[in-house]
């Protein structure tokens, strides 16, 4: 009885040591990152390890000038919603001030474009053929938005 | 010569009469006979068992399926989470490199294969 009792009790603790350590071992990254972002596109395009390392440069270095950027669009949205609320509230808008916003404006959005390009083409250029197919199409909405603002 | 007395002499002496055997005398016996029958078998499926893991190489064999299962559901429940979390990075990804991106439109191409 005790020599089963023991064998159970191994079995059980090797299976539980098993499941713990093979899921801590592979568990995805926890936080949305930059370093997370690139193990995921790692692992979703299959990148050598040498793509990666030269993925992970371009991403590095773009990656500042990009945060720098979304803060100025976050802050120029809320200076359109101000110009918006003034509008609605007091019925007046001072048009050489809402010239140059959007003068301003479009300039930010040709130059997170320019960005947004640059980094893209790079990085695709790292690629294989069926990897760049696979990144393309996972960065279909911001091709999209890229088009959107070429037209305009 | 008289043999010596016995003490059942005078049990047989005083039975005079055989009482009637109580009706359905011979299926109660069988039934009791099957119920001790069922009884044994529960500690004889217990030796066995015991007897397996008593062979090293059940025990190992045990030991090893034990493994294989936790790996398995290891796999199956990382298999979820990484569907999850792939969909949460790559939001968060588009929002990166593309800081006019607007959030539904992320949504959308996160949840494409």
């Amino acid at each position: 009885m005790k020599h089963t009792v023991l064998v159970l009790l191994l079995g059980l603790s090797a299976g539980l040591l098993g499941h713990l350590g093979w899921f801590f071992s592979q568990r995805p990254c926890g936080s949305n990152d930059l370093d997370c972002q690139l193990e995921w596109m790692k692992t979703e395009l299959k990148l050598s390890d040498e793509q990666f390392a030269r993925i992970k440069v371009i991403h590095e270095e773009s990656s500042p000038r990009l945060l720098a950027l979304a803060a100025q669009v976050a802050r120029m949205r809320e200076e359109y919603d101000a110009f918006e609320h003034e509008r609605t509230t007091s019925g007046q808008v001072d048009f050489l001030e809402f010239a140059h916003f959007v003068e301003q404006r479009r300039a930010v959005d040709r130059e997170c474009l320019t960005s947004t390009q640059r980094l893209v083409a790079d990085a695709s250029h790292v690629m294989t053929e069926q990897q760049r197919e696979r990144y393309l199409g996972l960065l279909g909405p911001v091709l999209q938005t890229g088009t959107h603002i070429l037209m305009n | 010569m008289n043999p010596p007395s016995d003490p059942l002499d005078s049990l047989l002496d005083r039975w005079h009469e055989v009482p009637e055997p109580p009706p359905h005398l011979a299926p109660e016996v069988w039934r009791r006979i099957a119920v001790i029958d069922n009884r044994s078998d529960q500690p004889r499926f217990l030796a066995r068992i015991e007897a397996a893991f008593t062979r090293p190489s059940f025990a190992v064999a045990f030991v090893a399926a034990c493994m294989l299962l936790g790996l398995f559901l290891a796999e199956v429940r990382l298999a979820r989470l990484h569907a999850e979390r792939g969909a949460q990075i790559a939001q968060s990804y588009l929002r990166l490199i593309d800081p006019l991106l607007d959030k539904s439109a992320v949504k959308v191409a996160a949840r494409q294969p």
